[in-house]
This record gives structure tokens, C-alpha cells and sequence, in this order.
């Protein structure tokens, strides 16, 4: 009954959506406004019928409706009713659907809030969006759909997996489900994939608007980039989580020390990353200084395709990942999709490239735009090189008939030397006024910064002998930066303490209180310096060692020695075989903390996974992995240990990340000047030429 | 929306095709060259990826030498009925079949069966100990480059290929083998006749 309103719903929603892509786009072009205003509440129905769909899969999934082949696939009894819901983006079908609902609920409060604002480009915006969302909900409808059942079939081998009984079929209803992937079963199914779609999905709206102002060919008036900023930061914010809480379940369950792989999945998601960052840099441009129109609207549209490009190759395994999904008739329909995207967006940027031009060239060398002409460079290399590296497998079985691929050194080499070129920029940045800086000036600002990073970067040496120059360099980048942004919160709060006479603690919070886009800003570029010192501390202070004790000796590594008690074995309690070793760590021959690595064997699915046990501090982490043993016993187990300097630092950054986005956009839902600003503009005279040229306005 | 400009808007003049211009019309071409060879790539892989285990037609042909040093092709082996045995020694499932195999090959191996071992992306020190460790004694040996498990399209390990008198495939096996299935398989394909 359940299952039957969600399928239901679904098969209306596809309808609706289909209809109200046809209708806006006419009702665009033939101005005739009832039709648009038809197709926007279309919109909402689509989303709300896909949350009646959405809600019926949970609700099955917590119930154990085994009835249905999807809740027997990804859920069984053995599991939490935590994890039977996120089993909803635990397998194949349900996750498509939960991307569709996303979509469409990013399209609909698109189309519920900024009605007035763009009305002129809405229809085409919504057209597009829409295709995209028709696209989606199709294939949960024709291609995964979530609501099959499985038959019995008298002379058949396998079991019919449908919606309606195929001939002579008779409905199989098994005892218990198979249940999600051993490595899904954790705390952090909750966040990460969440995060990661909404980040995915949510570049569909940038896309959109670029999109429906490149079909209008409305490409001189800039009000739709101010309105895609915005949602450009949403869906980044939420990006960057998802990246960050990625990095820290492969932390938690994988089981090999580390955070960041350079696996093509997690490539796939850096990509988009890469370029939606660059645009929100460049996009300041535009709205400042009316520059860099075109490469903002081919920036949107290569994060929006790379978006789509990640998805791809993590549901149709072109690209071997420990993230494949199993195959599945998607793989053409999305091919499909990808080129029409992709290709679509970019000829019809070629086409309008020559009416997109640049109100103001570049003044000086020594300006905030040429350092962010430079910054987008490097972001873009950036992206290039890590595509490359992510199909290089393709390309080399395309001519050579062997997959190389290309590990982690090569990602490091490449992208490193970038990324750290990225921080310095960072930290000069913000002491370059727009238009034009005084080289003097600039050196004044700088001295102290810059003074600052040598003392730390000596000192660092002195505390750490054996750093290589490369590593001494970055950490001093990283005080740099540091250094200057809290030099920028300084100056800020030091001229409110003389004009205003206010105290230093209430001249600080009222200049993030007032300049909260700026100082959120800010505040992100903190978090990144907090996650670069994590990655710094990965790729030149990692250290292990591994070794096979009997109950009673011991592995040192560096200050830090590990002694080995006893190993024993126990049944978990949803069908997993757990080797538990009981281990105590020392550090300089105290006692710090008891771990207990072990390695949990899933029976039914065949698959072990290792829980590592962690002593955690803001310095660094103990890793201590269970790797082997000869049978229950206490002699000769293996056990691997890292130590982990710094590496607490990302996650410490995201949170400084997260919450520099909260104040950088909690800012616009109050009145500011600039968006009053905007307001006092008729629509039909939309630009703001010149106006915003004038320095020191805003960032 | 109209624009209040003092330039005219670039489209509307004629101009002359200036090297720029010229320039800029390569470079969308390039362009589009790029994002058409991006997606054919993909699309090549996307057909790469969506190609199952083999199971009919003519097993492929492929030449293995064996840790021990000889060397093996499959072309030369007509007559036999052969079994293709695709393993790792980083593999579990792999360890659960590994005893059954070898207790096979030893039942069959004076009546024309041969067994290949097809050690897939492993390391000579493991894989040594794994042969040691099960007793194996037919014959086995690295697959550099990963050749011949591409030309079997093997989704994973272990996988066993089944292969008849002629050189023709008949079929294989996803995941551990238990008895009695390689038997059967085996007694059946043995009773096929066979004339050069």
C-alpha cells in the first residue's frame, strides 16, 4: 500500500515535470505569463510528490517491507533503525531518487523565492533546471525504479525483478534482506553522501541561470550573477562538508592511515570543487568591476558538467573506485545526458561569446584583479591536472591496451607546488586593492606577515631537525597567510577603536557584525589554512611502522611505544565475526590510553573492515591498525601504527570553514547596502556600469 | 533588458576577420574538439566498463610463463580440456577454493585436464607463499600487465574459465568454487569427443 503511493507519486511527478518543462520555456518565449505561473506550481507539486516517493522508500526501509527488492537489497533486520533509513542513499535506486528530490527541492524554493528578482529570465531558468530534474525523476521512473518487487518465474534461473507480476509469476518474499555495504554500516552515512549530493545538485541552479542568460542572451545585464552567487556558495558549503566528512570515514574505516587518496571518485568530487571556488573568486570581479563575464559563465559550466562527470563515474565504474556501484542500464541514458550538457552549454557559450564583454580591462599587474586572474588560473590548472590524472587509466588502455594508473605521487607532484602557490596567494591577496596598488604600500603591509612566517618557519625547523625545505616553505606560507588575514581583523577593529572608542573585543565583533561578506570570507580562508596544515603534516611528518608482537612486547615509533596484551574474538551483533586486540599506548613511557583495534568480518557479505583503535590529540593522531594474526591467541599478531601529525587540523578547518560561510551569507538576508543598492534599479535598466568600481567598497 | 551602453554592442559592426578573430575561431574549435574527445573517451570507457566475463566463442589465446620458469600457450593445448583459474593472494574468497582446486587438479590431472593458475596484480613474494601455503602444484604465473584477465574481461577474483577440447569457452564461474562443481563441469566437457 505504502510502496504503491510512493510509486504513484513518482510516476505523477514525472508527468508534472515533463509538463512544466515544456510550459516554461513556451511561456517564456510567447510572454505569456499564466503559463509560467502554471509551470512554477508544477515545480513545487514535482517536489512534493518526490517527498510522498522519498518518505515511502523510509518508511519500507524502517518497516523491513521485504516485499519490496530494493529494502531487501540494502536493508535487513540485523541493522539499526539509523542505518535502514540512510539506506535510502545506501544502494543504486534509492540514491538516484534521492538525488531527483534534491533537485527538484533546490528548484523549488529557486522558483518559490526569487520570482521578482530575475522574472525576466525565470521561464528560462526553470526550463533548464527542469530538463535537468525530467532527466532525473525519468530514470528513477524507467530505469532504477526503487518500487520493484521480485518474481518467482517457473523456468527462469534468476528472480524477475519488476513492478508488475511478469507470466506465470509469482511474488518472492524473502526472510530477511541482504542489508547495506559493511563499509556504509557507520555513523558517517549521515553526512557525508547527504552533503555530497546536495553540493551536486545544488550547482544545478548556478548552471541554469547561466544558462537562461546565455539562451535570453541577456549577457549584459549582471543582476542574475549576484543571485547565482549566492546559491553557487550554498551549494559549495555544502560541498566542502561533503568532502571534508568523506575524508574522515575513509579516515575511520579504511584502514590505511590516511584521508585523502587521490581516488578518481574522490577526484571527481575535488574537480567541481576546484572550479566552483574559482568561481566564487571571479565572480567578485564581475560584480565589482564588471570582468570576467564569460569565464564566470564557462566556469559554471564546467563545475555544473564536472558535477555530473563525478556522478557518472561513480555509478557506472568506467573509472575503477572502491565507490563503484554495480552496473545498471544507467550508464548510456547519463552518457547521454553528460554530452548534452556539456556540449549544449558550451556552443551556446561560443556562440554568445562576443556579446559578453568586459566593462573595464586589466589596470596593473599590482591589483586585486590580476591576483585573481591569477588565483582562477591556478585553480583551473589545478582541475586539468587532476583530470588528466583521473582518465589517464582510459587513455592508456585506449592506445596501449594497459590501464596505468597514476598514484598519489603524481597528484601530489603536480597539484602541490599549485596549491601551495594558492595559500601565498591567499595571504597577499586581500592587501592588494582593487584597480591599482603602490608597490610600497604593498611591501609595507606585507613586512610584518612576512616577518612573522620566517620566525615561524625557523622555529619550526628547530623543533622538527630533519623538515625538508619544501615542508618549511608551506608552514610559513601558512603562518603568512594567517598572519595577514588576522593583520586585515586587526586593522579593521583598530580603526573602530579610535573613531568609535568602542573596546577591542566589541570593535571586533561589530566589524565581522558589518562587513560580514568580507570578514566570512575571511574566516573561510582561515578554515583552508587550518585544512593545508593537515595536508602538510600528511604528505612530509607522517610516520609508521608496523611489527608482529606475542602479549607483552612492544612497537615503538617515535616517542610513542605500543604494547600488545591479547587478542580475542567475539560475535558483533549484526552478523559480524570481531577480532578485538587489546593494546596499550605509551608516550615517553607514560601511560596515555588503552586501544583496541580490530577487524569486524561481515559473514554474509564476505567482507572485513578494520576499525582502527586512534589516540587523538590537537597535535597529532596514534593510528593503530589490527593487520594479522595467526589464530585467536596472543602470539604473533601483526599491527601496523601511524602517527598522524596535524591531521586534526581538517576537520578543525571545516568546522572554521562552515561557519565562515554562515556569517559570509548570513549577511545578505538583512539589508546591506549593496543589495539595496541593487533594488534601487528599475529591472529594465539592470546595470550597475561603473557604479561599484569605486575602492574599498565591500571585498 | 536593455543596456544603457556608450559602446555599440561588438555583433552589430562589421568587422574585418582579424588575426583575434581568426584566433578565437580556432580556439573554439579546439574547444569543442576537446569537450567531443572528453566524451567520446568516456563513452569508450563507459562500453569498456559495460563488457561481462567472457563465456563463449574462442577462449582467448595467450602465452604464461610460470614462476617456476616454463611456459604455457593455450592454442598448443588442444585436446586437453583446460581450466583458467584467475586468483590473487591478497584475496579471501581466493583461500576458501584454493585446497578444492588443487585436490581436482590432482584427481584429473593424468586425464588430459591441465589447470592454469592466473595470478592477477600481485606480488611474486605473496603469491610464492600462497602456492606454498595450499600445496599447489599445477601450473601458475604472474599475469604482467594484466593482459590476459583483460582479455577474459574478469570483474574481480577468483573467476574460473572452463575451456573444451577444441579451444572453445564453455562458460565460467564468478567467486569461490566448491565441490562438487568443478567436477562436474570437468567430467562433462571430458566426455565431449574430440578429433583434430
Amino acid at each position: 500500500m505504502i510502496p504503491d503511493i510512493g510509486l504513484i507519486a513518482l510516476i505523477i511527478a514525472f508527468g508534472l515535470s515533463v509538463y512544466a518543462t515544456l510550459l516554461s520555456v513556451n511561456g517564456g518565449m510567447s510572454k505569456r505569463l499564466e503559463w509560467v505561473a502554471s509551470a512554477r506550481n508544477a515545480i513545487v507539486a514535482v517536489f512534493a510528490l518526490l517527498t510522498i516517493s522519498v518518505l515511502s522508500i523510509v518508511y519500507s526501509l524502517n518497516a523491513l517491507d521485504f516485499s519490496q527488492a530494493y529494502v531487501a537489497d540494502v536493508s535487513s533486520r540485523a541493522m539499526s533503525p539509523f542505518l535502514r533509513i540512510t539506506a535510502l542513499w545506501g544502494g543504486q535506486q534509492g540514491s538516484v531518487l534521492f538525488w531527483a528530490w534534491l533537485m527538484a527541492g533546490f528548484v523549488a524554493v529557486v522558483v518559490i523565492r526569487k520570482w521578482d528578482a530575475d522574472r525576466e529570465l525565470m521561464p528560462y531558468v526553470m526550463f533548464v533546471a527542469m530538463l535537468t530534474t525530467t532527466f532525473f525523476v525519468g530514470v528513477v521512473v524507467f530505469i532504477t525504479n526503487p518500487f520493484t518487487k521480485m518474481w518467482l518465474v517457473p523456468g527462469a534461473q534468476d528472480l524477475v525483478i519488476a513492478i508488475f507480476p511478469p507470466l506465470n509469476g509469482q511474488q518472492y518474499i524473502p526472510a530477511d534482506g541482504s542489508g547495506l555495504n559493511p563499509l556504509l554500516r557507520h555513523f558517517g552515512m549521515i553526512g557525508h553522501p547527504p552533503t555530497t549530493y546536495l553540493g551536486f545538485t545544488g550547482f544545478v541552479i548556478p548552471f541554469s541561470f547561466a544558462i537562461a542568460a546565455l539562451m535570453k542572451n541577456d549577457t549584459t545585464s549582471d543582476q542574475w550573477i549576484r543571485t547565482v552567487r549566492r546559491w553557487t556558495l550554498v551549494a559549495w558549503i555544502f560541498l566542502s562538508i561533503g568532502l571534508i566528512l568523506g575524508g574522515r570515514w575513509a579516515y575511520d574505516v579504511l584502514g590505511w592511515g590516511g584521508f585523502w587518496g587521490w581516488d578518481p571518485v574522490e577526484n571527481a568530487m575535488l574537480m567541481p570543487w576546484l572550479t566552483g571556488t574559482a568561481f566564487l573568486h571571479s565572480v567578485m570581479m564581475t560584480e565589482k568591476r564588471g570582468m570576467l563575464k564569460k569565464w564566470n559563465i564557462l566556469l559554471i559550466i564546467l563545475t555544473y558538467s564536472l558535477s555530473l562527470f563525478g556522478t557518472f563515474i561513480t555509478r557506472t565504474g568506467v573509472i575503477g573506485s572502491v565507490h563503484a556501484f554495480s552496473k545498471t542500464a544507467l550508464g548510456p541514458a547519463f552518457l547521454i545526458f553528460i554530452s548534452i550538457t556539456f556540449l549544449g552549454a558550451m556552443v551556446l557559450l561560443m556562440m554568445r561569446w562576443n556579446s559578453l564583454k568586459a566593462e573595464h580591462e586589466l589596470e596593473s599587474l599590482f591589483s586585486r584583479e590580476a591576483a585573481f586572474v591569477l588565483q582562477n588560473m591556478l585553480f583551473l590548472a589545478i582541475t586539468i591536472a587532476v583530470l588528466w590524472g583521473t582518465v589517464f587509466p582510459l587513455i592508456t588502455e585506449l592506445f596501449t591496451e594497459t590501464k596505468i594508473t597514476v598514484g598519489p605521487p603524481y597528484f601530489k607532484k603536480v597539484t602541490g607546488p599549485m596549491f601551495l602557490a594558492l595559500i601565498t596567494l591567499m595571504g597577499i591577496t586581500p592587501m592588494l586593492a582593487w584597480r591599482k596598488q603602490t608597490l610600497n604600500k604593498l611591501l609595507s603591509r606585507l613586512a610584518v606577515p612576512l616577518a612573522g612566517a620566517s620566525i615561524t618557519a625557523i622555529a619550526w625547523a628547530l623543533l622538527n631537525p630533519k623538515s625538508p625545505a619544501i615542508s618549511l616553505f608551506s608552514i610559513a606560507m601558512v603562518a603568512f597567510v594567517t598572519l595577514s588575514i588576522l593583520a586585515e581583523f586587526w586593522r579593521g577593529a583598530r580603526i573602530r577603536m579610535s573613531t568609535r572608542g568602542e573596546n577591542p573585543f566589541t570593535a571586533f565583533i561589530k566589524l565581522v557584525i558589518n562587513n560580514r561578506r568580507r570578514f566570512g570570507g575571511y574566516i573561510i580562508h582561515l578554515g583552508v589554512v587550518m585544512i593545508a596544515l593537515g595536508f602538510i603534516g600528511d604528505a612530509f611528518y607522517k610516520q609508521e611502522t608496523q611489527g608482529t608482537l606475542s602479549a607483552g612486547e612492544s612497537l615503538t615509533i617515535g616517542e610513542y611505544s605500543l604494547r600488545f596484551d591479547g587478542l580475542e574474538g567475539y560475535m558483533g551483533s549484526d552478523g559480524r565475526e570481531i577480532v578485538e586486540a587489546s593494546t596499550v599506548l605509551f608516550k615517553d613511557g607514560q601511560q596515555v590510553k588503552v586501544l583496541k583495534p580490530r577487524r569486524d568480518y561481515f559473514v554474509v557479505q564476505q567482507q572485513p573492515v578494520s576499525i582502527a583503535g586512534v589516540y587523538s590529540t590537537a597535535g597529532e593522531d596514534v593510528y593503530v591498525l589490527l593487520v594479522g594474526w595467526e589464530s585467536i591467541s596472543n602470539q604473533n599478531t601483526t599491527f601496523k601504527i601511524y602517527v598522524n601529525p596535524l591531521i586534526n587540523w581538517v576537520w578543525i578547518g571545516g568546522f572554521v570553514l562552515a561557519l565562515g560561510v554562515l556569517i559570509g551569507t548570513w549577511s545578505q538576508a538583512r539589508g546591506r547596502s549593496e543589495a539595496t543598492y541593487s533594488l534601487k534599479n528599475q529591472p529594465d535598466e539592470g546595470a550597475v556600469v561603473g557604479t561599484a568600481t569605486a575602492p574599498g567598497i565591500g571585498d | 533588458m536593455t543596456e544603457i551602453n556608450p559602446e555599440p554592442v561588438d555583433q552589430t559592426t562589421p568587422v574585418e576577420p582579424s588575426p583575434n578573430r581568426i584566433w578565437s575561431t580556432t580556439g573554439r574549435l579546439a574547444v569543442v574538439f576537446l569537450v567531443v574527445g572528453l566524451i567520446a573517451l568516456l563513452a569508450w570507457g563507459l562500453v569498456q566498463a559495460e563488457k561481462t566475463p567472457l563465456e563463449e566463442g574462442m577462449a582467448p589465446d595467450f602465452t604464461l610463463t610460470s614462476f617456476d620458469g616454463r611456459t604455457y600457450t593455450l592454442s598448443e593445448l588442444r585436446g586437453n580440456v583446460v581450466i583458467i583459474n584467475f586468483w590473487a593472494s591478497w584475496c579471501p574468497p581466493c583461500r576458501e577454493e584454493a585446497a578444492y582446486l588443487e585436490r581436482t587438479w590432482r584427481k584429473y590431472k593424468d586425464k588430459g585436464v591441465i589447470f592454469i593458475g592466473v595470478d592477477y596484480a600481485d606480488a611474486e613474494k605473496p603469491a610464492l607463499a600462497y602456492i606454498d601455503e595450499f600445496d599447489i602444484t599445477y601450473f601458475n604465473g604472474p599475469d604482467l600487465g594484466t593482459r590476459i584477465s583483460q582479455s577474459y574481461n574478469i570483474k574481480g577474483v577468483p573467476e574460473t574459465y572452463y575451456v573444451a577440447k577444441d579451444g572453445s569457452l564453455r562458460g565460467n564461474h564468478i567467486g569461490p568454487l566448491f565441490e562438487p562443481e568443478l567436477d562436474n563441469r570437468i567430467d562433462e566437457l571430458l566426455s565431449e569427443p574430440y578429433t583434430k
